[in-house]
């Protein structure tokens, strides 16, 4: 499909043409949402369109709002916790470890290597959980039921592993401030090998079935397409960005945790959009770094099972948290970019603000520029490939 | 079944109208794409192979209340949803039903307290017929949040009694 | 760049609005009651020149400060005159990180919009508006963004107070 607005073409003379140029057509406002199945959650777009292409959009936000920043200056630094599950649920773990880590930084504390090596895992795994929902329901919005079927599947297997080391399947609270909650049980870590084993197969189903599909190429090639300069300037992150070019991770240039170690030895990479099927920046090309972080994340999940050593999960903190006064920002490679935790304390109990910063929110600003000149078919696919999780954009 | 009873061929059966109407009710239960938080993830996993909650009949989510049957209130209620809630409801056909999953749909969960724009619970909105717990409920729990609603559907009559006077 | 060599840098230029620094320090041991801070520094900037001064560090090419990370305001506590507007920069040429503080007084919690600069803050400065009732001075869509349009009152403010009904549903 393309997205030019030329007026249609017919041999002159028979009259048709003229009575297509006098198909005088009306500004309608279409509303998208708060329920819509296109959505990715409850938000809603106001669209006006001119026939059937969008002249404008207005993304309306917080149908979900929960006051999670709120309750962080309410609550205590741990029991602030599963609040940090409940805003990206497709990435749990990533939050809890963003969170933690904020924390952490005002505390100044020292994790145990395997610890480390234990979020490390369970992050990656969560960052191919979210792709594998974000990817299967961008399937589902073109049309395409059936991947959505084959990644679930898939993902109950990652979601049961998760079950075994924490009991939860979607809201895990295991990563917590200083280490992660308890060890993995036994057996857990060759069950995650063997899942590793087995999606690496799989993977290479998906994309066969789903990402070089030419009826998908065809509706996202070419698509939605967000110019560098434009993905600066609303401030965009993770594959959103890494879609439109630019070679930008926190993993491996503003390296946490492990990642400065992993990044040496060589195991994975960043993948970039290239605009290999039309234009750099499009709909297809961030699809594509969302499928092939799927693999690189499993290539990190293997060289921490590798390195993995018996030892403690948990550094020695009391019960009651009392945070040295100060301020601290971290922010994390998340799936959908950078998650950003700005924690003040006061030295009490209780922070004095908790600011999330969710990648969704930013990512999904840039909607108001993409929509106007697309088709209203095509606006389904643009937001689709924003991947937003609204319990994010709206906390 | 008395009089009817041997009067037609051998493959009919006879049946009550109440039971008839109720089986073909709870079999074919259709809900509403309407996922609002976490526990719509939880919702989607159910849909899918592994839990298939086409084996309940249904599997068929609707993407507009005018042909949906149940409404599944998969997470958190704030004020800005709740009216579109109510439009929601109001615009399915009857007979309806609406399954409250989650703690937040229940009572308001975690933000019970600090969360101002958080309704507390969702039948403060809507009539809610079965309530799901947990934060998220397993699929299984959905599943059996689903069987208790075809049990009530299974107990509901379509002939009106008189009310009964003292 | 350490926070020292930004620091250097923007006195260098001259980035307008400047007014000081804050950086993480460890006890006093004189003071018995001084436990220190810990965390990131920050640059403390005067909220009306804001926008000038993102601009300089945006296009300054040893600053690179080309994304606005987060734009988000803070109540420091219930008895403090003002708010903190604060602003955490990236540079991804240089791989780093910048935090802006500016000091808004409560009573006129007025400044001018940084969406000029990057529009990025377009969103999250409606979300300061409603949670902290700060005005943006030419801001293009001062709506609400989260909240309700006909919502009360300022939630992130620290002397909140929370709602009874709303619209004819209860909050209790």
């Amino acid at each position: 499909m393309s997205q030019s607005t030329t007026l249609p073409t017919a041999a002159a003379g028979t009259g048709e043409r003229e009575f297509m140029l006098d198909v005088r057509t009306q500004d309608m406002e279409v509303n998208m949402g708060p329920q819509h199945p296109a959505t990715h959650g409850v938000m809603r777009i106001l669209i006006r369109a001119d026939g059937e292409i969008c002249t404008g959009a207005q993304p309306h936000l917080g149908y979900l709002h929960r006051c999670a920043e709120k309750i962080g200056e309410n609550v205590e630094w741990l029991q602030y916790l599963p609040y940090t599950d409940r805003y990206d649920y497709l990435a749990a773990m990533n939050n809890n470890l963003g969170y933690s880590m904020a924390v952490e930084k005002l505390m100044g504390i020292e994790i145990p290597r395997r610890a480390l090596m234990i979020r490390t895992i369970c992050a990656e795994l969560n960052r191919i959980g979210s792709h594998l929902v974000a990817f299967g329901t961008y399937g589902l919005d073109l049309g395409a039921i059936t991947p959505f079927l084959y990644m679930f599947r898939e993902r109950e297997w990652m979601m049961a592993l998760f079950e075994k080391i924490c009991g939860a399947r979607l809201t895990y609270s295991y990563i917590r401030i200083g280490g992660v909650f308890n060890d993995a049980p036994p057996g857990w870590l060759s069950e995650v090998e063997r899942f590793c084993d087995t999606f690496e197969e799989k993977w290479q189903e998906y994309v066969d079935l789903l990402m070089v599909n030419h009826i998908f190429v065809q509706r996202t090639a070419n698509i939605g397409v967000i110019p560098k300069a434009m993905a600066l300037d609303f401030g965009l992150t993770g594959p959103m960005l890494r879609g439109s070019g630019v070679d930008w991770d926190l993993r491996r240039d503003m390296p946490y945790e492990l990642y400065a170690e992993i990044w040496k030895s060589g195991c994975f990479q960043i993948p970039l959009g290239k605009g290999e099927r039309g234009t750099l920046g499009d709909c297809w090309d961030r699809a594509y770094v969302r499928v092939m972080e799927m693999i690189e994340s499993i290539k990190i999940v293997r060289w921490c099972l590798d390195s993995i050593a018996p030892g403690p999960v948990i550094a020695e903190i009391p019960k009651t948290l009392r945070v040295p006064a100060g301020e601290a920002y971290v922010g994390i490679e998340n799936p959908r970019g950078e998650l950003g935790h700005y924690v003040v304390s006061d030295g009490g109990k209780v922070a004095v603000r908790c600011r999330v910063r969710g990648p969704s929110f930013t990512n999904l600003a840039v909607l108001e520029e993409l929509l106007p000149g697309a088709l209203i078919a095509d606006s389904i696919a643009i937001i689709g490939s924003t991947d937003i999780v609204v319990g994010e954009t709206d906390r | 079944m008395g009089l009817l009873e041997r009067q037609f061929e051998e493959n009919v059966l006879t049946t009550k109208v109440d039971w008839l109407l109720n089986w073909c009710r709870m079999s074919s239960i259709w809900p509403m794409t309407f996922g609002l938080a976490c526990c719509a993830i939880e919702m989607m996993a159910v849909g899918c192979a592994h839990h298939d909650i086409d084996r309940f009949g249904a599997g068929a989510f609707r993407a507009s209340p005018r042909q949906s049957d149940l409404m599944i209130v998969a997470g958190t209620v704030n004020f800005k949803m709740a009216e579109r809630i109510k439009r929601l409801y109001d615009q399915m056909p009857g007979p309806k039903y609406v399954i409250a999953m989650g703690a937040c749909a229940t009572g308001g969960g975690p933000y019970y307290k600090y969360g101002y724009t958080v309704v507390k619970g969702v039948d403060r909105v809507v009539p809610v017929d079965v309530y799901v717990a947990g934060c998220p409920p397993r699929p299984e729990a959905l599943l059996e949040g689903l069987m208790k609603l075809q049990q009530k559907i299974q107990q509901s009559s379509v002939v009106r009694r008189p009310a009964r006077t003292a | 760049m350490e926070f020292r060599g930004i620091l250097d840098r923007l006195r260098a230029i001259g980035a307008p609005g400047l007014l000081g620094h804050d950086e993480p320090r460890g006890a006093d041991p004189a003071d018995k009651k001084d436990k220190g801070r810990a965390g990131d520094p920050f640059v403390l900037v005067d909220p009306q020149r804001l926008p000038a001064f993102l601009e300089v560090c945006r296009d300054d090419e040893r600053l690179a400060f080309d994304i606005l990370i987060d734009l988000t305001a803070a109540d420091p506590s219930k008895d403090d005159p003002n708010l903190w507007v604060l602003v955490h920069l990236l540079s991804l040429a240089y791989r780093q990180r910048l935090t802006v503080k500016c000091a808004l007084s409560k009573a006129a919690a007025t400044m001018p919009t940084s969406v000029t600069v990057h529009r990025g803050a377009q969103w999250h400065e409606r979300e300061c508006g409603e949670m902290f009732g700060i005005t943006f001075a030419g801001h293009p869509d001062p709506r609400h963004i989260l909240l309700p349009e006909d919502w009360l009152g300022f939630p992130l403010r620290k002397d909140y107070v929370f709602p009874d009904e709303y619209h004819g549903i209860s909050c209790k």
